[in-house]
Parts: C-alpha cells; sequence; structure tokens
C-alpha cells in the first residue's frame, strides 16, 4: 500500500514536473517566436531598402540622365560608375566616368567622402571639389543613387501609409523619418517611402537644414539585377524648380572589381577600365 | 453680459473654424499643385527611349574663330588698319584617341592643328611663323606591369600642381607651348606638348610614386608646322621624382623633387584642404637653389654674368569658394623667387632695351613671371540665367609694376556643339609685365563642334 501510493505520488510528482518544464518550454518558444516576429526598427527598414537599392560588393553600371525643362528635354549625359563600399564608413566611394556628351566624354569626377576631385584628361587638371559643387547639378544626382543611407542618417519614426509610387499605383508603406548622423550627409533631413514587406524603396523627399525641400526622388522600373527585384529608373524632380526633371536610368549593373588604388587623386590621370 | 460673452465666443469660434479650413485648404492646394508637377515628371520618364550611349576611344572636334585685336604702334601690319586693329581667324583641328590595345597594353594619342591667318608670333626669332601650328600634344604607350604598376614611354603632358593661375610644381611646362589660342588657363594647359619621357608609377592605397626619366634628345628647334620639335621639351636631359601620400582624412600631400642638366634640385610641395563645405584652400611650393630668371636668360645667350645663386622660392596658395548659385570664386597669391624686385624691374628697360627684350623672350619659354609679386581671381557661373550658358572671367595682376590682363568668356553649350564670345585687355605702363603686351584689346568669337 506504502509502495503503491508511493508510486503514485512520485508519479504525480513526475507528471507536475514535467508539465512544469512542458509550459516553461512552450513559454520559451512563445517568446523566441514572438521575438522573431517583432516589427523591424525604422533603422533596419532604412538598411534593408539599401540592400535593395545597391549591392553589398562592388559594382559598376551605366547611368543614362536625361535632364527636362518645363517639359522639354535640355541635357542628356551617359555615366560610367564604379561603386564600392568603404570597410570604415560602409558609405559609398565611387567614380564616375562621362561617356556622353562629346565634349565632357572621359572626364572624371571621384567621390570618396568628402575628399571629391575632378580629372579632365584634355587638360591634365585635377580639381579638388567642394562638397557645395557636389550639390549643383548632376553631380549631386549622385547621392541619390549609390548611398547607403543607413550610414550617414538615423530614421527616427517609420509610420504606415499608403502612397503613390512611381507608376502611380498605391503603395503600402512605412514612412521613415531621417536625420543626418554624420557630418558626411548630404541633406539635412529626408523622408523615405519603403513598401511593407519587401522594403522595395519608393519614393524619398530631401530636404535642407532650413527645411526647403531640396528634390523628390521617386525609384521605379524594378527588375531583377544581380539577384534581387532593384530600381533601374529614378525620377528626381527639383524642388525648388519642379519644372526642371532629371531621370536616371541604370543599366549593365554587373559585380565587378573596383580596387582601392582606383578611388585616388593620383590614379585618375590613367583611368582605364576594360 | 451672458449674451455677449457667449456670441463673442460663437464669433471666434466661427473665425478660428474659417482659419483652420482656410489653413488646410491652403496646405492641400500646395499638396495637389506638388503632386501635379510629380505626375507631370512620371509622365515624361515614361517617354523615354531605352538607347544607352556606347563608349568611343576617340574626341575629335572642330573649332573656327574671328576676332580683332587693338595693336600697340609698331605691331605687325597684317590684316591692319589706320586705327591699329589687326582682324585674325583661325581654324583648329583636336583629335584624341586613349584606347586599349591588349590585355594591359594602352595607347594615347593627342593631337591639334591651329591654322591662323596671321600667323601667331614667333617667340625664338623676329622671323615671321608658318601660319599652320601642329602640336603633338602626346604620343605614348602604356603598359601595366601589374594592376597597381605602370610603365609609360613616349610624348607625355605631364602636368603637376594643385593651383589654378600659377604652378611652380609643373617642371614639365618649359618649353611645352607651341601653340596660344586663348589666354584662359584651362586652355594653355589643354594645347602644349607633352614631353618625351619614360615614366613609372606604382599605387597603393591612399598614395603612389611616381619616376620620371626625360633625355636630352635634340638641341635644334624647328617652329614648322608640322614638325614634332623635339628640342623645345628635350633639349636637356630632366628627371622628376613625386611621392603622394595621405596622412589625415582629406588630407594627400605631394612631395615633388626635380633635377634637370642646368639647375640644381628643386624640391616641390602641393597640398588642398576643405576648410568648410563650400571653400577648398591649396597651397603648391617649389624650391631651391637657383640663379634669378634674368641670370639664366644672359646665360643662355652666353653673356657673361656674376653668380647669383641662392636658394629661391615659388609658391602659389588660394581658396576656391562655391556658392548654391553655381558660382566659383577664386583668389590666389603667387609668388616667384627668381624674378626681378620692383625696382630692379623698373630700371631693366632704362638700362638696356635689348637686355630686357631678351629676358621677356626667355620668360615666355619658361611661362615665369618678370617679377616675383602677383595676384590672381578667377570665377566661373554655370547656367546664367538660361541652361548651359556659361561665364568666365580672369583677372591677373602683377604686384610689382600694378599692371593688369583681364579676360572674359561667355560659352553657350549644346552637346555637340558650342559657341564662345571672348575678351582680353592689357593694361599697365610702357614696359611693364601686361603694358608691353602687343595688343591691347581682343575680341574673338568662336564655334566649336565635336564630332
Amino acid at each position: 500500500m506504502k509502495s503503491t501510493i508511493t508510486k503514485i505520488s512520485s508519479v504525480l510528482v513526475n507528471a507536475r514536473f514535467t508539465a512544469r518544464v512542458t509550459a516553461l518550454a512552450a513559454f520559451a518558444a512563445f517568446t523566441l517566436a514572438s521575438a522573431a516576429w517583432a516589427a523591424p526598427t525604422p533603422q533596419e527598414i532604412l538598411a534593408a531598402s539599401d540592400v535593395v537599392r545597391n549591392p553589398d560588393y562592388p559594382f559598376g553600371l551605366t547611368n543614362t540622365l536625361v535632364e527636362y525643362r518645363n517639359g522639354k528635354q535640355t541635357d542628356t549625359s551617359t555615366l560610367a560608375v564604379y561603386s564600392r563600399a568603404d570597410a570604415n564608413s560602409g558609405q559609398f566611394r565611387s567614380l564616375i566616368r562621362y561617356i556622353a556628351p562629346a565634349r565632357d566624354a572621359n572626364k572624371l569626377i571621384l567621390f570618396s567622402g568628402k575628399d571629391l576631385w575632378f580629372y579632365d584628361p584634355s587638360s591634365k587638371a585635377s580639381i579638388r571639389m567642394s562638397p557645395q559643387q557636389r550639390l549643383l547639378g548632376q553631380a549631386s544626382n549622385g547621392d541619390v543613387v549609390t548611398v547607403n543611407l543607413a550610414k550617414d542618417y538615423q530614421a527616427t519614426s517609420a509610420v504606415e501609409e499608403d502612397t503613390q509610387d512611381g507608376d502611380r499605383q498605391t503603395k503600402h508603406c512605412n514612412k521613415l523619418s531621417l536625420s543626418a548622423s554624420t557630418p558626411d550627409a548630404t541633406y539635412h533631413h529626408i523622408e523615405m517611402w519603403i513598401e511593407v514587406g519587401n522594403n522595395h524603396p519608393v519614393k524619398a523627399k530631401f530636404f535642407s537644414e532650413s527645411g526647403k525641400l531640396l528634390k523628390t526622388a521617386y525609384y521605379r522600373r524594378y527588375e531583377k539585377q544581380l539577384g534581387i527585384d532593384r530600381p533601374t529608373e529614378t525620377v528626381i524632380i527639383d524642388g525648388l524648380d519642379p519644372s526642371w526633371v532629371t531621370v536616371m536610368r541604370y543599366s549593365n549593373l554587373v559585380k565587378r572589381d573596383v580596387p582601392e588604388i582606383w578611388l585616388q587623386r593620383d590614379y585618375l590621370p590613367r583611368f582605364k577600365p576594360e | 453680459m451672458l449674451n455677449r460673452k457667449y456670441v463673442a465666443s460663437q464669433r471666434f469660434i466661427c473665425i478660428a473654424t474659417a482659419s483652420l479650413c482656410l489653413i488646410t485648404a491652403s496646405h492641400s492646394h500646395a499638396a495637389d499643385k506638388s503632386d501635379d508637377a510629380d505626375l507631370s515628371a512620371l509622365a515624361l520618364a515614361d517617354q523615354l527611349p531605352s538607347q544607352v550611349q556606347a563608349n568611343s576611344n576617340w574626341r575629335m572636334f572642330a573649332e573656327a574663330a574671328v576676332g580683332s585685336s587693338h595693336q600697340r604702334s609698331g605691331g605687325s601690319q597684317d590684316n591692319q588698319d589706320n586705327r591699329g586693329n589687326q582682324g585674325n581667324r583661325r581654324l583648329s583641328f583636336d583629335v584624341q584617341y586613349d584606347g586599349s590595345v591588349a590585355t594591359g597594353w594602352r595607347a594615347v594619342f593627342s593631337d591639334r592643328l591651329d591654322i591662323d591667318s596671321p600667323a601667331q608670333g614667333n617667340a625664338l626669332s623676329n622671323s615671321a611663323r608658318e601660319n599652320g601650328i601642329n602640336t603633338i600634344k602626346e604620343a605614348y604607350i602604356s603598359w601595366a606591369v601589374q594592376p597597381n604598376t605602370m610603365l609609360d614611354l613616349g610624348r607625355i603632358n605631364v602636368r603637376n600642381g594643385v593651383a589654378l593661375g600659377y604652378n611652380p610644381t609643373d617642371y614639365f611646362r618649359s618649353g611645352a607651348q607651341r601653340s596660344v589660342v586663348s589666354a584662359d588657363p584651362v586652355s594653355m594647359r589643354e594645347n602644349r606638348q607633352g614631353s618625351i619621357m619614360l615614366r613609372a608609377q606604382s599605387l597603393w592605397d591612399g598614395g603612389s610614386f611616381t619616376a620620371i626619366a626625360s633625355p636630352e634628345l635634340a638641341s635644334d628647334r624647328n617652329t614648322a608646322t608640322f614638325n614634332p620639335d623635339v628640342a623645345a621639351t628635350n633639349s636637356r636631359s630632366r628627371y622628376l621624382f613625386t611621392l603622394s601620400q595621405r596622412v589625415a582624412d582629406g588630407i594627400t600631400p605631394q612631395v615633388l623633387l626635380f633635377k634637370d642638366a642646368q639647375h640644381p634640385v628643386q624640391w616641390g610641395l602641393n597640398v588642398t584642404a576643405l576648410l568648410n563645405d563650400s571653400t577648398v584652400a591649396y597651397f603648391e611650393w617649389s624650391g631651391g637653389q637657383n640663379s634669378s630668371s634674368l641670370n639664366q636668360a644672359y646665360r643662355a645667350q652666353n653673356i657673361p654674368v656674376i653668380d647669383d645663386q641662392q636658394f629661391r622660392h615659388h609658391l602659389a596658395s588660394g581658396v576656391t569658394y562655391t556658392t548654391s548659385s553655381k558660382i566659383s570664386l577664386t583668389a590666389e597669391l603667387q609668388y616667384n623667387g627668381s624674378g626681378l624686385d620692383q625696382s630692379a624691374w623698373k630700371n631693366l628697360p632704362t638700362q638696356s632695351l635689348p637686355l630686357y627684350g631678351l629676358y621677356r623672350g626667355a620668360l615666355q619659354n619658361s611661362q615665369e613671371s618678370p617679377t616675383q609679386r602677383a595676384a590672381f581671381f578667377y570665377g566661373t557661373w554655370q547656367d546664367v540665367g538660361i541652361s548651359h550658358l556659361d561665364l568666365s572671367a580672369m583677372q591677373r595682376m602683377d604686384l610689382d609694376d600694378q599692371s593688369r590682363m583681364t579676360w572674359c568668356e561667355v560659352r553657350y553649350h549644346l552637346n555637340q556643339l558650342e559657341w564662345a564670345l571672348q575678351w582680353q585687355h592689357n593694361g599697365g605702363s610702357r614696359f611693364s609685365q601686361y603694358g608691353a603686351a602687343p595688343r591691347i584689346d581682343t575680341v574673338q568669337a568662336s564655334v566649336r563642334y565635336f564630332f
């Protein structure tokens, strides 16, 4: 009898222990699963959108820019872009070569943080540029393309809202508010709409320190490039003069070696990619 | 009283509500306008064709120019009317090729032909020059021994220096200017012949080392139209070693060591820095034991002189400021330690006019200033009023004789065509640096077509 009670007691004890362990395990699993399914932070969304726009390895592409003023085409340029992310800052450093128009053919611009150089093969002149010159003309639009926003900006908020994309379709997006977090950041403040689910950049507005809208960019014509869907066209609308529109279309996106030695002033006179 | 208060509060509510409606409508209207602008822009982008411009190894253009200059008395009689005005015409052809000929091998060729009427002046003699001047700017092959090590052999236009108006470290500029079509320093750098040399360069992350050997190959100058005029650039052996190394974020100084057969070693330093987001500062210096430019001119003509060799400095330092309106302004101070000081320069023409002329002629080849102190200002303004219309202006001031050269240009450019209008004025006393120039005022219109 006593042994039976003991057996029953031990079974009951074992059963309670097992139940407790099972409950604990279930709770732990639920917690882990909840953590896995927790909403990404604004900064994580921003970083994910950077990956959509730019590969995280050195690459080259051709950028065809067409400029419109008051609805009429006024300028067109074709640039070859060679980019790699800096090992320390994670920000892209780029070498831009003009293919067209003929008057600018083979001129080079080197973007390496605040170290900016212009090289003219005709005069052999290497001229250092200021970041202000980077904001003028088409040089500024490179910022909209090859830049890791998550490195230079802090996403301070994310609000879900619907917006029209570059194809006039309604997209459900996270609207991020970005503030410059490093001295190298070109813009003081950015608003960015990133599609929920796939982190595709849809639209962005770039602001100066005074709050003036400098430009609006639409990312569109998504195509499979280097393994994932990426925007192959950016439409930029000048904030001060909305009739000034620049369309940048990217082609020939390839993974390629962009050696560190290319990204310095002394290499510019002999730059000649295959 | 209560009724009045009630009516007052109701009025306030109405006014506040109306204001709110106005503000909301205004924002909504602005947002609608913004949306309309976006939609228009996107509609434009929808029409963009898919073609992509292909790269070309060639760059060619032809340029035609006509002009008129007001001459000082005693100038050339060609095309000169009674008022001392001289007309001139020019036709130019420029071709550049830069292509890979095999894996690791590259060929570069750049040439320019200027046909002037009347012919440009001959700095070597008082005799007339041929109307055509062909300048072989570059003709060399390059071999990438390794991805970061290259060898170049041939005629190479090596240009050093970070300053804009005067480059003391541009050691290979001497004898390089064969044809002068504009006072614009950019044009003068474009249209000069390279020196025949062997060049080796090694690059690493943040730096590079370059070694150049340019041998003596000829001694007799020849300014005939298609003569390569090797003696202009290779009449003596020259060696240049250059080391660049990044020392801080955004600071990469360049140190140079130059030696030619006729002069002691010269040292050089180039450095640039960002003062703020709108301003670039630069400093260029060269120094070493050397005779004065006047002594060098005398010795070149075998005129005996007392040796005045000493350590001499040459420097150019300035800043470039860029505004948000696409205006860039450069101010530069220059010092030439081999030039004459103020009193020596003032006294030279009164001591001996032939020696004055000899001195000025020798400096045309070396591209040095006759005096010690100068200032340089340069400005550019892109898209002045309309797109593709650029304005450039420059002034060189000799601070020792107060003479000035002023130049400005308006250039309108499309994809393949450019039009330019240039004006230049030389002012100063009779024997001053710019006051002695044969042309007081020059106006030139040109059109350039890119193939």
